[in-house]
């Protein structure tokens, strides 16, 4: 295998671990978990192995242009560390938690390896998103991860409320994902091309540029749960604490800045792009802060949050700050995923889920308490951890841009500085509230590994920094270092991170004066925000489409078939009003050779006309068959004796046939029913529209003059060839005899089911 | 002759489409007939050429029929056949199962087909 082929490894190890899981689990349940820990564990290695750089472009469908090109750059190379790393952790949460989750629940264990295959599915899905340097390519996995959420946090589907939270996940990361789609479109049609760095390339400034940009934008926002469209996320809390704390802290939402990230370049150059996604960025912080602050069930605490703090990364992208950005991703998805599960491991403690309820776990759950402080304490930024410099970052790039920044930037410290307070001091200091009972090691392990993780990279900032550099190098396109340590100097950012602990101090002590505040604030959103709107919108779109069904659907199926037949005719009836052909229609000669022919004609005519008027089913009967051998007739005049000589036959056996089922059904049905069938008359002016479109068609097509006759010369000149008299029997039976054994397939398989219905016990 | 087959063509097809919008489930699957007659016949008009049969020796300086539309024809014409069959014994299964039903549970005024009069025991 070449080198560069590890740079797959990842995303075919997951791939294949998803689907082993999926069969092994299906047969032994208990199988499933270890399996799926192993596979994360195998692709976290496998990204660890990746070379950097590292490239495969493998023709896809060459004469588009598209190419199945992935590649190891330094973005990749994070998000993959992220979606695997986190990915690993996390299931072997899930290892724990599932089990007492379904007890809880009240279903089988075979039931959660759906959830270990779907998360997996999910991380591969991540995979090929982060790896694809092809726009298709790209979208495509866009689009898995969408499916793969939605079945995710529909996790307990006989629950209404989980159905609903996933349908609005994937409405709104879907729709937008159209955009996405049209992004993509646009640029191919400009470009030429679908690979990603040869678009960058090409990239100026102007119009175009910008809509594209804004296009991708939206999707990508959509994706990160950013305000308006942040409403899915809250929702989403539904799902099992595994499905939040993979897609809600390192998997799903980090995706939508992936792409900012990934397409940097493009958005770089609209300038009133980037002040609107620093608004929106601000307005997520402000607004994902706030809500947090009214939030009394833990797991939408940590949603909100999650809002807000991505809210950080989209100001720090529009800000140019990109090594800051990927410094901020990596350092939030190692602390939120840790504070989703230990919220998770909380719950199934005590089964409580309410701030309210919760308190003084810190005495029963030491470990829990240890290794959740330690991610919360990144989160509030203090020193000796990951979220120090991840503030400080922030702040470098908000001071840079002047002063309103700045303060912006700090209130929105303040409030993480905040929540965070109200989330762990909630669950873990004060008097304990609740009964607690013991959680298996797997839920704590893993929160607190995570936390140490936070808190070395703190201490040793390094390693994170160089992969956040690296990351910044492959969005910006130039070398953007990022050198991290503690300054005890007073330079900007310190000052900033010193008023926000300050400021946030003082928020905490003060938390009994102003709790009111942002449950009002929350009260207003529910009522007028985008969730209520979507809600509405949805509401109103469904009845529409009643009404507008109510309206147009036939349900009568004669009358549909009726429309089918005007419908036709009105297009052919236009065709005429807006281009007269007149001029090629022909009468054609009528030599006395043909009469034979045309009174044959006009007796196949009249017999199905009597058809139509015959008031019995046995005279409907005879007269289709007049009908039948009157075109025998024809065929044989026409010059088409193997015809004639076949349609007799079926003619004869149509025949039986009918009389045969007339005779079968009961007595009196062979009679016909008394005519109560309504409007005649609406039915012969349909059976008169037909046959007006039906002759403007047929006599225009036959009108046209023969061309040469080649086909027909080539046939006839071959057919010695055949060793076959008959030009016809060699047509069917040697030039295409392949078509003529199909066909005597079909006419088999038909008269079986004929058969099967004619024959088969009837229901008594 | 052309405006006479279109004609033809046309009528076979317009009487199918009445037929086929009628209740009665034989009528419809005459008017299937009737309208796979008129493609029947409308293929076989559309031939490039039209003259003596195409089975050799081939008579000299006459013109000949097109074959290819002929073989076209007859797939068409045994393919029909074979939709018209199933369509029968769907038919077939639909009044024989009505009927049975009626038998047991009786219509909506409780009569069943042996205490009707034999033109009433329809079973549509």
């Amino acid at each position: 295998m070449p080198e560069e082929f590890r740079v797959l490894a990842p995303l075919v190890v997951a791939a294949l671990g998803t689907a082993a899981v999926a069969v092994l689990g299906a047969v032994r349940p208990r199988l499933a978990p270890p399996l799926a820990v192993a596979t994360a564990a195998l692709a976290l290695s496998a990204t660890l192995l990746m070379p950097a750089g590292g490239q495969v472009d493998l023709p896809w469908a060459p004469t588009w242009g598209l190419r199945l090109t992935f590649a190891a750059d330094g973005l990749a190379r994070l998000y993959a560390l992220l979606a695997t790393g986190v990915g690993l952790a996390v299931l072997t949460y899930a290892a724990g938690y599932m089990p007492l989750h379904a007890a809880h629940e009240g279903y089988p264990l075979s039931r959660t390896v759906r959830l270990y295959s779907l998360i997996l599915l999910f991380m591969t899905a991540m995979l090929g998103l982060v790896l694809a340097q092809d726009l298709i390519v790209l979208i495509i996995f866009w689009d898995l991860t969408a499916i793969t959420s939605y079945y995710l946090i529909g996790y307990e589907r006989e629950q209404e409320a989980s159905r609903r939270a996933a349908l609005t996940a994937l409405l709104v990361t879907g729709i937008s994902a159209i955009l996405l789609i049209l992004a993509g479109v646009l640029l191919y049609t400009r470009f030429g091309t679908a690979q990603l760095p040869d678009i960058l390339a090409q990239v100026q400034a102007g119009p175009f540029v910008t809509a594209t940009g804004a296009l991708i934008a939206v999707a990508a926002l959509a994706k990160s749960a950013q305000v308006p469209l942040h409403f899915w996320l809250p929702q989403a809390m539904v799902a099992p604490t595994p499905v939040s704390a993979y897609l809600h802290s390192a998997a799903m939402v980090a995706a939508g800045v992936f792409l900012l990230g990934r397409v940097h370049p493009l958005l770089a150059l609209s300038p009133g792009l980037q002040n609107v996604l620093l608004a929106g960025g601000f307005a997520s912080m402000a607004i994902g802060g706030v809500l947090a602050l009214a939030q009394r069930e833990i797991k939408r605490l940590l949603a909100y949050s999650t809002i807000a703090q991505y809210g950080y990364v989209v100001v720090m992208l529009s800000l140019g700050a990109v090594e800051g950005a990927a410094y901020y991703i990596l350092a939030h998805a190692l602390i939120k995923s840790a504070l989703f599960m230990s919220a998770g491991a909380v719950t199934e403690a005590t089964g409580e889920t309410d701030l309210d309820r919760l308190g003084g776990l810190a005495r029963p759950l030491p470990l829990l308490a240890v290794g959740s402080g330690l991610a919360a304490a990144g989160l509030a930024a203090l020193p000796l951890t990951m979220g120090f410099f991840k503030d400080e970052v922030f702040f470098a790039a908000a001071s840079e841009r002047g002063g309103l920044v700045s303060v912006l930037a700090v209130a929105g410290a303040v409030l993480s500085f905040a929540y965070t307070w109200r989330f762990w001091g909630g669950i873990f200091t004060g008097r304990l509230r609740s009964q607690v009972q013991r959680i298996p090691a797997t839920l704590t392990l893993p929160v607190l590994v995570l936390g140490l993780l936070v808190m070395l990279g703190g201490i040793v900032p390094d390693p994170a920094a160089s992969l956040a550099a690296a990351a910044g190098e492959s969005m910006a396109e130039r070398a953007t270092p990022l050198e991290l340590a503690y300054h005890l100097d007073l330079h900007a950012p310190t000052l900033m991170a010193v008023i926000t602990w300050v400021l946030g101090i003082v928020a905490v002590l003060t938390a009994p004066r102003w709790t009111a505040a942002p449950r009002v604030v929350a009260r207003i959103g529910e009522r007028y925000g985008p969730d209520r709107g979507m809600f509405m919108g949805l509401v109103r779109l469904t009845t529409f489409s009643r009404r507008s069904r109510a309206f147009l659907e036939v349900r009568n199926l004669q009358w549909r078939i009726a429309t089918v037949l005007v419908a036709a005719a009105l297009v052919v009836g236009a065709t005429i009003v807006l281009a007269p052909p007149w001029p090629t229609f022909r009468v054609g000669r009528l030599p006395t050779s043909d009469w034979p022919l045309f009174l044959f004609l006009l007796l196949a005519a009249l017999s199905a006309l009597v058809a139509t008027r015959s008031a019995g089913r046995l005279i409907l009967v005879l007269a289709l068959s007049a009908v039948g051998y009157s075109l025998a007739a024809v065929f044989t005049f026409i010059g088409a004796p193997d015809v004639a000589l076949v349609a007799l036959l079926i003619e004869t056996m149509m025949t039986l046939l009918l009389l045969a089922v007339l005779g079968l059904l009961p007595i009196g049905l062979a009679r016909a029913p008394a005519e109560h069938e309504p409007h005649p008359g609406r039915r012969r002016a349909v059976g008169f529209i037909t046959t007006a479109f039906v002759f403007v068609i047929c006599w225009g097509v036959l009108s046209w003059p023969a061309p040469d006759a080649v086909m027909a010369r080539a046939h006839l000149e071959l057919a010695p060839a055949a060793h076959a008299a008959d030009v016809v029997t060699a047509i069917l039976a040697d030039f295409r005899g392949l078509d003529t054994l199909g066909e005597i397939t079909v006419i088999a398989i038909a008269l079986l089911g004929a058969l099967t219905f004619f024959v088969s016990r009837r229901s008594a | 002759m052309i405006l006479a087959l279109a004609l033809v063509i046309s009528v076979l097809f317009g009487c199918g489409a009445f037929l086929l919008l009628k209740r009665d489930l034989i009528r419809m699957a005459g008017g299937i007939i009737l309208i796979s007659n008129a493609a029947n016949l409308f293929i076989v008009s559309a031939g490039l050429s039209r003259g003596r049969e195409p089975i050799y020796p081939l008579p000299a300086g006459e013109r000949i029929s097109d074959p290819v539309v002929q073989a076209l024809v007859l797939t068409a014409i045994v393919i029909g056949f074979g939709t018209v069959a199933v369509l029968l014994g769907m038919i077939y299964r639909t009044y024989t199962a009505r009927l049975a039903k009626a038998v047991d549970e009786g219509d909506e005024t409780g009569r069943t087909p042996m205490s009707m009069p034999p033109e009433d025991r329809v079973a549509d």
